[in-house]
């Protein structure tokens, strides 16, 4: 089993990958957990890895047996169905990365060995389980919680929008929120805005929640809440937190004094997730 | 690669070649259809939080594949077409002026940091020693095109952050390469593993000589299938791993708690360096997850992450475990750790 792990777990946990990532970039989903800007190198690298795993299916036996040929033990039982065989083979002129562990024998090093194993095996099937069996997921108000909100909304493709004639139904929420962050005077703002997030209770004000998205530079690892605050006093009767859902109304004076306008919805709807829950 | 390059291809290993090629289409198809079939309800017994670290711990995984696959290549391209002595004849013969042009490897080579623990493998068996591959390995993700420019795009030439994430990049990466190639033996730096390959591979270089120049083009490419399983069986148990730890400690450790110690000058530039190590973030666009802190932290804070991040973080350390000894790898960290705090704090105290 050892030595079969040796010679395929890399090949495996590759598979394993690549076949999530081609997975997930065909149903539209790799904008869970990476930028779109990496989506193509992504799915390059991905069919690239394909090639190399099909063909170590095709060459890795192959290799073995000639490696056992040359050993003098080439009797023809030794296909790469029978791995558990061949424990303490000297595999003549091959690869041998453990080739030290022979030498030191005795109960420690063979409780290690197999701990060793153990340990392989359990990150193969830990992998296939994360990658393969769980439905993909995006991150949750528990990540939200715990990051600030709305400092992410500086970077350099996010200056601030053009407000003056600018067409505000397609502002995102983080375009909002950046825009929020300046303490503007709310009578700037006439029409009434629409903006899809999930909720995200305010830690501040029982009568504000935020009407929140992740916002992500590289990968769901650096992701960062923006908000924009809705004053809606007895939300929680009506939502949980997580739950999406689309705010319209006009952005007006905070009723508890605050420096920066709130959203004063007309109505709040419950939604389903959209299919790029993240803002770029 | 044991019988000669030269022998024709036997029928009975074209057959079994076949075969192999159907079990790998096989083996491929079967794990699409256990993503294809899985039931969409599984995971929701987990709470919000492992939930998240799931998340948090794939999306590691999803982000950093390509990258080690593109270093895989490039390393079994170095192995494969790179002439033994091509390096040791072209690069400059004083040790510090040789690590000096090693330490600028990246900007030939901008593969993300990931990437370059593959990479740096195959340059030490092409004749690289232990210290000028630590050298490379620290400096290739800060001194590459792209990382250079996103943080130009992130921070212009303000506060200096730009000027002092190269100089100290460059700095670091050469300190560690020289107190090690200081080292008395340097292969005792490497794991057992990574030592018998590296024995191994010279073996072959003094049996075959420059045999691998004139290999035929089927059995290079036998040999390229090869590598590519040796290097991913020394490189994706550790990203796994290191992404599992990544994803669980982001839930376990408040960034509030961290963040909150921006204008201190001393603490801000302990927290984001903390902060670089948790987040195993990649150096290409770390700028852009910096900048966001750019407000509430001082300068010397944000360049301690800058320099500190691409070279140590849980990912890089557990990819590094494959190939240099723990204990080596806790020198690396203090001596990196040291040095970019020195140079954080430096800017903090006198900018």
């Amino acid at each position: 089993m050892r030595e079969f792990l040796r010679r395929w777990q890399g090949v495996l946990l590759a598979a394993i990958g690549v076949v999530a990532t081609l997975w997930l970039a065909a149903t539209n989903r790799l904008g869970f957990y990476i930028h779109p800007r990496y989506f193509l190198f992504t799915v390059i690298m991905a069919v690239i890895a394909v090639v190399f795993v099909v063909a170590a299916f095709a060459v890795i036996p192959v290799l073995r047996r000639r490696a056992t040929d040359a050993a003098g033990d080439g009797s023809d039982g030794h296909d790469h169905g029978d791995h558990d065989h061949d424990h303490d083979d000297h595999h003549g002129h091959d690869h041998d990365h453990h080739g030290h562990d022979a030498a030191a024998a005795g109960p420690a090093a063979s409780a290690r060995r197999r701990l060793g194993t153990v340990a392989g095996i359990a990150i193969v099937a830990g992998t296939a389980v994360a990658l393969l069996v769980l439905p993909p997921a995006t991150l949750t108000t528990a990540t939200a919680e715990n990051r600030e909100l709305n400092a992410a909304a500086v970077g350099p493709d996010s200056a601030a929008p053009d407000l003056v004639g600018g067409d505000t139904s397609s502002f995102t929420v983080k375009d909002w929120a950046l825009i929020l962050r300046q303490n503007p005077d709310p009578a700037d703002f006439a029409d009434p805005i629409s903006v899809t997030g999930f909720v995200l209770p305010s830690p501040d004000d029982e009568d504000v929640f935020y009407v929140a998205r992740f916002t992500v530079t590289c990968c769901a690892v650096d992701a960062q809440p923006v908000g924009v605050p809705v004053h809606l006093p007895g939300w929680q009767d009506r939502f949980a937190a997580d739950d999406w859902v689309t705010a319209e109304g006009r952005l007006d004076v905070d009723p508890a004094g605050g420096p920066s306008p709130v959203l004063v919805p007309e109505t709040v709807e419950p939604t389903g997730q959209p299919e790029q829950p993240y803002v770029f | 690669m044991t019988s000669p390059v030269s022998a024709p291809a036997r029928p009975a290993s074209t057959t079994r070649r076949t075969v192999g090629f159907g079990v790998g289409v096989a083996a491929v198809l079967l794990l699409l259809s256990v993503r294809l079939f899985a039931p969409a309800e599984t995971g929701e017994a987990l709470s919000d939080g492992v939930r998240d670290g799931i998340t948090l711990a794939i999306s590691v995984v999803i982000e950093s594949l390509p990258f080690v696959f593109l270093g895989t290549v490039l390393s079994i391209a170095v192995q494969l077409f790179l002439p033994a002595d091509f390096l040791m004849r072209r690069l400059p013969r004083t040790p510090w002026l040789r690590r000096a042009v090693v330490s600028l490897f990246g900007v030939l080579l901008p593969v993300c940091e990931c990437g370059n623990v593959p990479l740096a493998r195959g340059l030490m068996l092409r004749g690289l020693s232990v210290g000028e591959s630590m050298t490379f390995l620290l400096a290739a993700p800060i001194l590459n095109p792209v990382t250079i420019v996103v943080t130009y795009q992130a921070f212009g030439w303000e506060d200096g952050i730009l000027a002092w994430r190269i100089i100290g990049g460059f700095l670091v990466a050469n300190l560690i390469g020289w107190i090690f190639s200081r080292h008395p033996d340097p292969m005792r730096l490497l794991t057992p593993g990574f030592q018998a390959t590296c024995a191994h591979a010279a073996d072959e270089q003094a049996a075959h000589g420059g045999a691998h120049g004139r290999a035929a083009a089927p059995a290079k490419a036998r040999q390229a299938v090869r590598m590519f399983a040796d290097e991913t069986s020394a490189m994706l148990p550790a990203l796994m791993v290191g992404s599992a730890i990544a994803g669980a400690i982001q839930i376990a450790v408040s960034r509030d708690v961290l963040v909150a110690v921006g204008q201190d000058a001393v603490w801000s530039v302990v927290a984001l360096m903390l902060l670089a190590f948790v987040i195993s973030i990649c150096s290409n666009v770390d700028a852009f997850f910096a900048l966001a802190f750019g407000s509430t932290f001082l300068p010397g804070a944000i360049i301690a992450f800058l320099v500190f991040g691409p070279m140590i973080d849980i990912k890089m350390l557990a990819l590094m475990r494959t190939t240099f000894t723990a204990r080596t790898l806790v020198q690396v960290t203090a001596v990196v750790a040291l040095a970019s705090a020195a140079i954080g704090l430096g800017v903090n105290a006198f900018a």
